[in-house]
């Protein structure tokens, strides 16, 4: 089965996303920051990392950088409210950038193409 | 009046849109043992000046005026000399000749591959915003104004410009070997061919890669993380430079024979000891293909104050320097010194000979010695009545001797003493 990693400081967003990916058959570990992201990558990786750009301490684009350090064929979707972040030349490392909007379509299919492009059955 | 644009850019403003990434943080093992305590661009040249000093000139000459210097191995002379030569600009007016070393921001490990190198500072690139991006090395000795060379970049809306070269395809197998369409877009680029394609008017010589290149920072920045992701050697030449070729990119090859004056057609790789020594040698010719007097173009370094040069004769024994470079506190007391290069504070006592040697910084030569076809490296002290050069074999024991039959005397030395 597929895992899915959810980073996120908000519980309801990691509630909301862990159902709909939960729905469409994969495993989903889930994450409240950077660090806890870190530590679950390095003990067990998943096939693909949703992360949040704005969280406290460590934020998505330096998680992003640290899990690129530890496992850079690791599939990383940058997930945010805010569509500016996409200007940063760092965030060009994710595989991804899929602004939070209510159509969780947008986060489907952009796990299933990054999925797709790196052969993860 | 409205500026005349090219692409989307203003030609007035082509400078300070353009920031220069000097990558300077090889090893340098091909110039072992003068890279032993020293990084390569900081291996000095031509009596006074480091090697670094020639890239850095054609930025200032050419008006380029941001630029970041990449060091990493072994530094510290060449932070020390670009601080001590080139901390001329004004950070206020965001001008800035800065060295940068690894900052390990992104990544935990050393530069892995000139790519690599640029991935990781990509901090610098989000703080600068340019528009474009030179990217050179301080490897090699030349002229070139980079305008031309940006203009070009520009007029033809490219992706990445190659700087090239034309050389006999003999030479062009260690090279970086360009195949471009009569446009001068580049079709194919292969790094070190066992046979060279030739160029379409001239069978007997082939385009090669000079390691100079200008960027779109987009497209830049987009390849750089692409190669980070993968398995590869993170190098311009062996990664980055095919896969946008092979990726239909508009890559397009500026040849300095056919778009610079003849006086900046000489590019000399001073990569390895017998390269460096010949490019010293061809300083001393009649009419040198790379001429440091030329006054249209000067280069720039630090001239510590020093005496003028002094040759005095030593009882009978009459100074002589002929076809040679001697630098400022160089002190000729009855000595010999003939198609060589003495650095600043040379001595060469009497009766002693040197020939076709590189002699760096405060090397001194006793009385009655013999220095031939050698480097000898910064404050080495040759004692009366030494042989250097003359019996290789007897060489070989001490020192490194070159294919081409140069000996080096490293840093360090202390020859003939009990």
């Amino acid at each position: 089965m597929r895992r899915i990693l959810i980073v996120d400081d908000d519980d309801n967003q990691r509630l909301l996303y862990r159902e709909l990916f939960e729905e469409d058959g994969y495993e989903v570990i889930d994450a409240g920051d950077g660090r806890a992201a870190l530590a679950v990558i390095e003990r067990d990786p998943p096939d693909v990392v949703i992360l949040d750009i704005n969280m406290p301490g460590m934020d998505g684009l330096q998680t992003l950088t640290r899990i690129h350090d530890l496992n850079r064929a690791l599939p990383v979707i940058l997930h945010s409210a805010y569509a500016a972040y996409k200007d940063q030349f760092v965030s060009w490392i994710a595989d991804a950038y899929v602004t939070k909007s209510s159509n969780p379509d947008d986060l489907t299919d952009a796990v299933r193409a990054v999925l797709a492009a790196k052969r993860v059955p | 009046m409205t500026p005349k644009r090219v692409g989307t850019m203003p030609i007035s403003g082509w400078n300070r849109a353009t920031l220069v990434m000097l990558l300077a943080g090889g090893q340098g093992e091909r110039l072992y043992p003068l890279t032993k305590r020293r990084a390569k661009p900081a291996v000095p040249f031509g009596g006074m000046y480091r090697i670094i000093d020639f890239t850095l000139s054609n930025c200032l000459n050419s008006g380029l005026k941001r630029v970041f210097v990449l060091t990493q191995h072994k530094s510290l002379s060449l932070d020390r000399h670009i601080h001590a030569a080139w901390s001329i600009l004004h950070p206020e007016l965001g001008e800035f000749i800065q060295t940068v070393p690894p900052q390990l921001q992104l990544v935990s490990r050393w530069y892995a591959g000139t790519a690599d190198a640029v991935f990781q500072n990509l901090d610098l690139l989000e703080e600068e915003r340019p528009q474009h991006v030179l990217i050179v090395s301080g490897d090699h000795i030349y002229r070139m104004d980079y305008e031309t060379l940006l203009q070009f970049h520009l007029q033809h809306d490219a992706d990445l410009t190659i700087a090239c070269t034309e050389v006999p395809r003999t030479e062009a197998t260690r090279m970086g070997v360009v195949e471009a369409d009569g446009d001068a877009r580049v079709h194919a680029f292969t790094e070190k061919p066992a046979v060279p394609a030739p160029l379409p008017h001239e069978s007997s010589r082939s385009l090669v890669n000079m390691g100079v290149y200008v960027f779109k920072t987009e497209t830049l920045v987009r390849a750089v993380i692409a190669d980070a992701k993968q398995e590869s050697e993170h190098d311009f030449g062996r990664n980055i430079i095919p896969t946008l070729v092979r990726g239909q990119r508009r890559v397009m090859a500026f040849d300095i024979v056919t778009q610079c004056p003849p006086a900046h057609h000489y590019w000399q790789d001073v990569g390895t000891l017998d390269s460096y020594f010949e490019a010293h040698l061809e300083l001393l010719l009649p009419q040198p293909p790379f001429d440091l007097f030329d006054a249209s173009w000067p280069i720039r370094t630090h001239a510590r104050q020093h005496p003028p040069a002094l040759m005095r004769n030593a009882g009978q024994r009459e100074a002589r320097a002929v076809n040679s470079i001697v630098s400022p506190g160089c002190i000729v007391s009855g000595g010999s010194v003939v198609h060589s290069v003495l650095s600043p504070r040379v001595q060469v006592e009497a009766g002693a000979v040197v020939e076709e040697s590189i002699l760096m910084p405060g090397v001194r030569v006793g009385q009655g010695s013999h220095v031939r076809r050698a480097i000898v490296d910064e404050n080495v002290v040759i004692s009366p009545a030494v042989e250097i050069g003359c019996d290789h074999d007897a060489d070989r024991r001490r020192f490194v001797v070159t294919d081409g039959g140069v000996v080096i005397v490293p840093e360090g030395t202390l020859m003939g003493h009990p």
